[in-house]
């Protein structure tokens, strides 16, 4: 009894990742045809990577929670947390003089260390408390919203550094936009991590069966915490980038942003029920949501119908996915 | 009028890229138990499948009472008094008897309401006429898996049904139990309805079936009256050559403890057992299911906590507190149920094989490609792994494939300890007899096995020393010239204290 | 096969549906195209078709959407084209679509911040590329040398006069409950200004109970049934806009106590105005919505010929009761 193992490489692009593809090139067709071609401009596309930035990076972050099998919802309230933190330590200094009151890389850690924090404490809930990651994400999301209003006062912390300012604004080589560049570097270390590495392999097989994964000898629960807490820190950075880019933190700042997350990740063909999902369906996900936004603008369609198109999009997009899937088996 | 209640001629169905059913023919008469035989992947279930409408034939007919019927859904095949009690069942645990038997044909009263008092009686007739002592209004959750085969069966026979179809109704049932599922297929005979029985157990087929249909490779092979035939025979009709032993004993020499267990305890579950391995040595573990074996050996494997008791290998004391811990020990532990807590299924067949050794063979944490496609490649053409790709996902293997990936994982760790529990349960006969090999490999090299098996012809076959538990407790211990199945039962059955 | 036509199918689904609701638009879009490029050309003649972008917080009241209605209606008068942007109450949504307005041509922005602050840096953007920004309904940081005007209402003007009405109400001595906007939101801070210059001068007025209910009427309701329920004399409510008074308005007659709480708004919506005409609510100031909207567009095409303009243009602040409602309905 041979085996018949063949030899086939393996197919990088699975047919339900064309499908998406396919949509979402039919998409930015459409948007240039009807644009009259003022979307596929440089400068458009360059704005709409640049539009992807925030919602592309906690998409990342939301993408290893749900390829781990759960779900974060605090990460919307942790830009505003951390936005606001990261906004009272870069006020301009009493001297009235360019630099702060804190040095320029206070903010930054802070805001970082804040998002792994919220995300390391959901992590720790969720494997050692055995309390579901929805219902958990679903506390400290309000929580942390509290946390936020409490700390700014209720109100919109202004006044930052031109250093401060910066970090979201400047322009690359006087072209490409900065928050684009972020987008590529967290994406390039998401992908390579779930890629190439053990850990990334591990949080697969989490998601797709736990308790097998904890009877092949993995720490589920540290695991666990690890996820999330990545899920923290980009939606720390996310945090830092809001309010960098509008000056403000606010603490009202991404309400529903979780939802833009996993919509992105869901369109993406990253599976609610865990242990599957690719790194770049993500980015593409997250692309087709701000090309919808742009383009729709763009095309000054009215806002409320947006809506009806985006929810129409993200249905369609898993119902090709379940297609897919079905005519593989 | 034909002689047969069920004809199923000249079915042909392809996949994509396979011929999975290839002119195959089923003839089935009233009031007979039709055995359907075949290794995995001969095309059993998809035949199932066809009659139930879950999937449609590609070409040929369904001839019911002379009727050609098309069914495209199952709840179609229902209606023409097809029923299929399937092998892993799915009751809605929640859910009571009554509801369970009603699910989807509720009765309702004359206001449109569900008519809970109608449903609860015509459930409590049902079961006083069969016999069945479970209470109509139970919940499924308090049900044992046979107790739930039992109403699945009330369900078939309050639909009328002429025609019942039985995918592996004792896979994981007791022996007891079994007796009283086949004095249910008897009545049901009785009341000359026709059952088309699935299982992979030889002494069933032939103590409760009348006609046999033996498929190999989506090909018909034949249809054999059951008395007759040996099982020689029908175990060459399905692999296409001669099994010549059944259970192949390696000979092998048994070297000095490796495992020694001392008053291992585990809350109510395990109670003060002590027991020693031996190098080159094959253990089993006998006793009625849920008497503590398999909560023994995961206790022993660190994936539930022990209340008491001290484990020593190679005489030195260790402490294992997680399966981390068993598995930098050298212990392997095929777990009872793959698919809960052996497979992560929706990983692909390498992800899978490479998963427990990852990080000792990726010391960088960065995984190799190469060396990982080398790596489960080896250990797919060594263990005879039927899957198309080595990407394919583990959901879409057979069973007895998915145990060998359970297998290639571990081995992948070059374990010294082997435990495997009830390691060929629910699959093909080929399957088993590579599992089988494979353990006398383990102990020529060496390694220590521990077997634990519902089916005591297994364990006896297989092992050197059997120990037996029942409630916890170790009641007995029969070295391999003592094997007899009335002294195991014996043990086994020892309760009290 | 099917499955893979479905795919296709629903791919040229969302295409039409994408199509169908940018068509008209995409239309006019072409026909502006040359109109738009002549305008450098022909400068100084007087009447352009320009295109302006409206990008308000959010589409979501009768007060933003009569802002926008009013701004079209305008701009269908003076023949030129204005295309209304929903921001979603986010600033980082609103940065994208002024940033996207720019690329996309517009040769004027009106906007209305989201907060003050945090549009600083997309206005900033705007003036780079030479493209006007006037400020609508609420003015913006800097607003003297970044943007060109601001048109709206005048919020402390409306304010006082709002709390001035009450405490005349109450013959200037007794207790009375506030209901305020989204802590820290622009509006919420500057009518609170208002309301708290008035009460300086009015001693005898104690503010029983202050508290948000985020411009939302259903918060308002369970927020007065939570006042009225603790028994302590109420002698008027004052909301920060009509939404929140109706509520407050329907817990109080929920309660039978219609004939001894007067409950007063801003904004003039047009329930809250019915309200006023049916001698429920005791009156409403009326900022001229419609108006904020035309004013703008109509001070933005001023801009764009190159006229001059004033730096303030506030609408009219109007005190709406039942003596005048019928000239509001």
């Amino acid at each position: 009894m041979k085996s018949n193992t063949n030899t086939l490489s393996p197919k990088k692009v699975s047919m339900k990742d064309f499908g998406l593809i396919l949509v979402f090139i039919a998409l930015v067709v459409i948007l240039a045809i009807v644009s009259g071609g003022t979307f596929v401009t440089p400068r458009n596309l360059l704005n709409v990577v640049k539009q992807t930035a925030i919602n592309g990076i906690l998409a990342m972050g939301m993408t290893f929670v749900i390829i781990s099998g759960d779900i974060d919802l605090s990460v919307g309230s942790t830009v505003a947390l951390t936005g606001v933190i990261a906004t009272m330590f870069a006020h301009p200094a009493a001297d009235g003089a360019a630099n702060g009151q804190y040095p320029f890389i206070v903010p930054i850690l802070l805001a970082l260390l804040v998002g792994a924090l919220v995300g390391a404490l959901n992590g720790v809930g969720i494997a050692y408390g055995s309390i579901p990651a929805f219902i958990v994400t679903l506390g400290s999301m309000t929580i942390v919203r509290g946390l936020a209003l409490i700390i700014s006062g209720g109100s919109p912390i202004f006044d930052v550094t031109p250093a401060f300012e910066s970090i979201a604004s400047i322009q690359v080589g006087g072209v490409v936009p900065i928050l684009a560049v972020y987008l590529i570097i967290i994406v390039a270390i998401c992908a390579f991590i779930l890629g190439k590495t053990v850990f990334g392999r591990r949080i697969y097989a989490i998601g797709g069966n736990a308790t097998a994964a904890s009877v092949s000898g993995i720490n589920v629960r540290k695991l666990r915490v690890i996820v999330f807490t990545i899920a923290g820190l980009l939606a720390g950075l996310c945090g830092l980038l809001v309010a960098s880019r509008t000056i403000t933190g606010s603490p009202t700042a991404g309400q529903s942003y979780e939802m833009d997350a996993i919509a992105a990740a869901v369109i993406g063909g990253v599976s609610m029920s865990g242990g599957s999902g690719k790194w770049y369906g993500v980015v593409i996900g997250a692309l087709m949501l701000a090309v919808i936004s742009n383009g729709l603008d763009i095309m000054s369609v009215n806002s409320n119908f947006q809506l009806i198109i985006k929810g129409l999009i993200i249905i369609f997009a898993v119902l090709l996915d379940i297609k897919g899937k079905g005519k593989r088996s | 009028m034909s002689e047969y209640i069920l004809e199923m001629n000249h079915i042909m169905k392809s996949f994509p890229g396979v011929q999975v059913l290839n002119d195959v023919t089923l003839q089935v008469r009233p009031g007979e138990v039709h055995a359907l035989m075949g290794e995995n992947g001969a095309g059993k279930s998809t035949l199932m499948k066809i009659l139930m409408g879950i999937y449609s034939a590609d070409a040929g007919e369904i001839v019911l009472d002379g009727q050609k019927i098309t069914c495209k859904n199952p709840r179609d095949a229902m209606e023409h008094g097809i029923a299929m009690i399937h092998q892993e069942l799915n009751p809605i645990l929640d859910m009571q008897v009554f509801e369970n038997v009603f699910i989807g044909r509720e009765k309702r009263t004359k206001l449109g309401l569900v008519d809970k008092a109608g449903m609860l009686r015509e459930t409590r007739a049902l079961l006083a006429d069969l016999n069945i002592d479970i209470p109509s209004d139970a919940y499924m959750r308090d049900l044992s898996v046979a107790q739930c085969q039992l109403i699945e069966i009330v369900k078939a026979i309050s639909l009328n049904a002429r025609v019942v179809v039985m995918d592996e109704p004792t896979s994981a049932i007791t022996e007891h139990e079994v007796d009283t599922l086949f004095t249910q297929i008897r009545r049901l005979k009785a009341e000359n309805v026709a059952i088309i029985y699935i299982s992979h157990k030889m002494d069933e087929i032939f103590e409760i079936c009348d006609t046999i249909t033996v498929l190999r490779d989506g090909q018909f092979i034949g249809t054999n009256p059951a008395a007759g035939m040996t099982s020689d025979q029908l175990i060459r009709m399905m692999v296409g050559r001669d099994i010549t032993e059944v259970f192949p004993k390696a000979d092998a020499e048994i070297g000095g403890p490796i495992l020694e267990v001392k008053n291992i305890s585990m809350g109510k579950r395990v109670k003060n057992v002590s027991f020693e391995l031996r190098t080159g040595e094959v253990l089993g573990i006998a006793g009625l299911v849920g008497a503590g074996r398999s909560e023994l050996v995961e206790t022993i494997f660190g994936i539930r906590r022990k209340s008491s008791g001290e484990v020593f290998i190679r005489g030195q004391k260790v402490n294992i507190h997680s399966p981390k811990d068993a598995i930098a020990n050298k212990i392997a532990l095929i777990t009872e149920d793959r698919k809960f807590t052996g497979l992560n299924l929706v990983g692909s067949v390498e992800q899978n094989i490479t998963l427990v050794h990852l990080s000792q063979l990726f010391k960088n944490g960065l995984i190799n490609g190469g060396k990982e496609k080398e790596v489960s490649t080896h250990y797919i053409d060594e263990l005879s792994i039927k899957t198309p790709t080595r990407q394919t996902l583990v959901g879409n293997l057979s069973g007895g494939n998915q145990q060998k990936v359970v297998l290639a994982k571990w081995l992948l760790t070059e374990p010294d300890i082997i435990i495997l529990d009830e390691p060929t349960r629910g699959i093909d006969v080929g399957a088993k007899r590579d599992i089988y090999l494979l353990i006398g490999e383990m102990v020529k090299n060496g390694k220590a096995v521990i077997v634990i098996s519902s089916e005591i012809p297994e364990v006896m076959g297989l092992a050197d020393r059997i120990i037996v538990m029942s409630e916890g407790r170790l009641t007995g211990e029969v070295g391999r010239p003592d094997f007899s199945q009335e002294r195991i039962m014996t043990y086994a059955a020892q309760f009290g204290e | 096969m099917k499955k893979r036509l479905l795919s296709m199918l629903l791919v040229g689904a969302m295409a039409m549906s994408l199509a169908a609701c940018g068509g008209d638009t995409a239309g006019k879009d072409a026909d502006q195209k040359p109109a738009a490029g002549d305008t450098a050309d022909t400068a100084g003649s007087s009447q352009k078709n320009y295109k302006i972008a409206l990008c308000m917080s959010h589409q979501t009241n009768e007060f933003t959407t009569a802002v926008g209605k009013g701004a079209k209606e305008k701009a269908a008068e003076l023949g030129v084209t204005v295309e209304v942007f929903d921001g979603k109450q986010d600033q980082a949504t609103q940065i994208n679509q002024i940033e996207t307005a720019i690329n996309q041509g517009y040769d004027g922005i009106l906007v209305e911040p989201i907060s003050a602050d945090g549009i600083v840096p997309a206005v900033k953007s705007a003036n780079e590329a030479k493209v006007p920004v006037i400020t609508v309904v609420q003015q913006m940081k800097n607003q003297d040398t970044m943007a060109a005007s601001y048109c709206g209402g005048d919020e402390a003007a409306a304010s006082k006069l709002e709390m001035q009405k009450a405490v005349d109400a109450i013959g200037g001595k007794g207790n009375i409950v506030i209901i305020y906007g989204p802590m820290g939101s622009d509006a919420q801070l500057k009518r609170k200004a208002g309301y708290d210059e008035i009460l300086a001068q009015n001693p005898d007025v104690t503010v029983v109970y202050q508290e948000t209910a985020n411009w939302v009427t259903e918060e308002a309701l369970t927020l007065m049934e939570n006042w009225l329920s603790t028994g302590k004399e109420i002698n008027a409510v004052v909301s920060q806009n009509d939404s929140m008074a109706m509520g407050a308005l329907k817990a109080i007659e929920d309660a039978g106590k219609q004939a001894d709480i007067p409950v007063f708004g801003l904004d003039a919506v047009s329930d809250a105005v019915k309200a006023v005409a049916d001698g429920r609510l005791a009156g409403t100031v009326s900022q001229d919505a419609p108006g904020q909207g035309a004013l703008g567009v109509e001070t933005m095409v001023k801009v764009l010929n190159g006229e001059d303009v004033e730096p303030i243009n506030y609408t009219e602040c109007v005190w709406v009761n039942k003596d005048n409602v019928a000239d509001y309905q």
